[in-house]
């Protein structure tokens, strides 16, 4: 199966497709620290004054859709080729974070694999305040020659 | 003159390493180290300004790109903004001839990189498409390389009669300084590092033998 990887590229990128509530709660906030194995108080700690989520705890989130509807391309067929976060502000207990996805860039490259289509599905998180509390690139890699 | 041709920092896609983390790490480590080339892929940096680090570190950094062709993927020294303009950097089809002839029209410089590698390396499509015309130089040392791929490089370069550059093509911090390549003369600018590959005194290096 061919693939117009610019056509998908424009049909696509921009393309907000699903948006998610999340209720933080302190027990899963310190849990997550410390498994992340880390010791400072203000992640573990609930009773700490400024007791917040690790950094990267928006990488634990995940919508309802992974792609947009009518993707050209199964999921299933892809891997997980990484997370990037940006955390912009911190997340709290009783915070309400929704989470906002768009397809944010589609590209190509080749490997020792082969050709590949990257497909890199960005998550906004913003609190009940409107605060864009932090940003998480996930991309996902499809082998172009196995399609 | 020692410099490590081909890096990729976090403006590359697969990229993970900060550049004031590289120069930190040379530092540190006391890398036998002059300078190192940021050969983002697919794309050209134009925005990037290093000099406080050049000034902070006394490291030389400089700015090129790796694009992908039908021959696999090649280094571009003294990327113009006219270069910039001549063909689309990330599209994986560039043809190779394309891309060197515009390189060369431009004032630049064209490496084909690891090119014993299987599919994005140039020797590996030989057999195919037969050996591609105007190239003078190859990647012959890549500090990525596996198995043989370097050996082959440099049994294949020599074949065709190419000079060859070392690079650790460094994503990560720990991986800069692997593989570069030596100049006998001093390289302060793109334009000096453009004019020194052209000229052919230099060799490709590993670290064990710097």
């Amino acid at each position: 199966m061919e693939i117009d990887i610019k056509a998908v590229k424009k049909e696509f990128v921009g393309l907000r497709f699903d948006e998610t509530t999340f209720k933080m709660k302190s027990e899963r906030i310190a849990a997550f620290a410390t498994g992340c194995g880390e010791t400072e108080a203000r992640f573990i700690d609930p009773e700490d004054s400024d007791f917040q989520a690790v950094p990267n705890y928006a990488t634990s989130f995940h919508g309802r859709r992974n792609l947009p509807e009518h993707f050209p391309v199964d999921i299933r067929r892809s891997f997980d080729a990484g997370k990037c976060c940006e955390s912009l502000a911190p997340i709290r207990p009783g915070d309400t974070i929704t989470g906002s996805s768009h397809i944010h860039d589609i590209y190509e490259k080749t490997g020792r694999s082969g050709p590949m289509m990257f497909v890199v599905h960005r998550m906004e998180f913003t609190n009940q305040a409107d605060t864009l509390v932090a940003i998480v690139d996930w991309r996902m890699v499809i082998r172009l020659g196995e399609m | 003159m020692i410099l490590d041709l081909h890096n990729h920092s976090i403006k590359s896609d697969d990229g993970r390493a900060k550049v004031e983390n590289y120069c930190k790490w040379i530092t540190k480590r006391g890398l036998d180290l002059d300078g190192f080339v940021l050969s983002e892929h697919r794309q050209y940096d134009s925005t990037s300004d290093y000099r406080a680090l050049e000034d902070e570190y006394g490291i030389l950094i400089l700015k090129a790109s790796e694009v992908e062709t039908e021959y696999g993927h090649v280094l571009l020294f003294g990327v113009t903004e006219d270069l910039e303009h001549a063909f689309d950097f990330a599209d994986v089809r560039n043809p190779l001839e394309m891309v060197l002839r515009e390189t060369q029209r431009c004032g630049a410089f064209a490496v084909p990189c690891h090119p014993s590698r299987t599919i994005v390396g140039m020797f590996s499509h030989y057999d195919e498409l037969g050996p591609a015309e105007g190239v003078e130089v190859v990647e012959i040392l890549n500090g990525g390389g596996r198995g043989t791929e370097n050996a082959d490089a440099i049994a294949l370069a020599k074949k065709y009669g190419y000079r060859g550059i070392g690079g650790s093509d460094a994503h990560i911090v720990s991986h800069i300084g692997r593989c570069v390549t030596e100049f006998d003369e001093e390289i302060e600018s793109i334009e000096e590092l453009v004019s020194a590959l052209a000229g052919g005194n230099y060799r490709a290096c590993s670290v064990e033998s710097v």
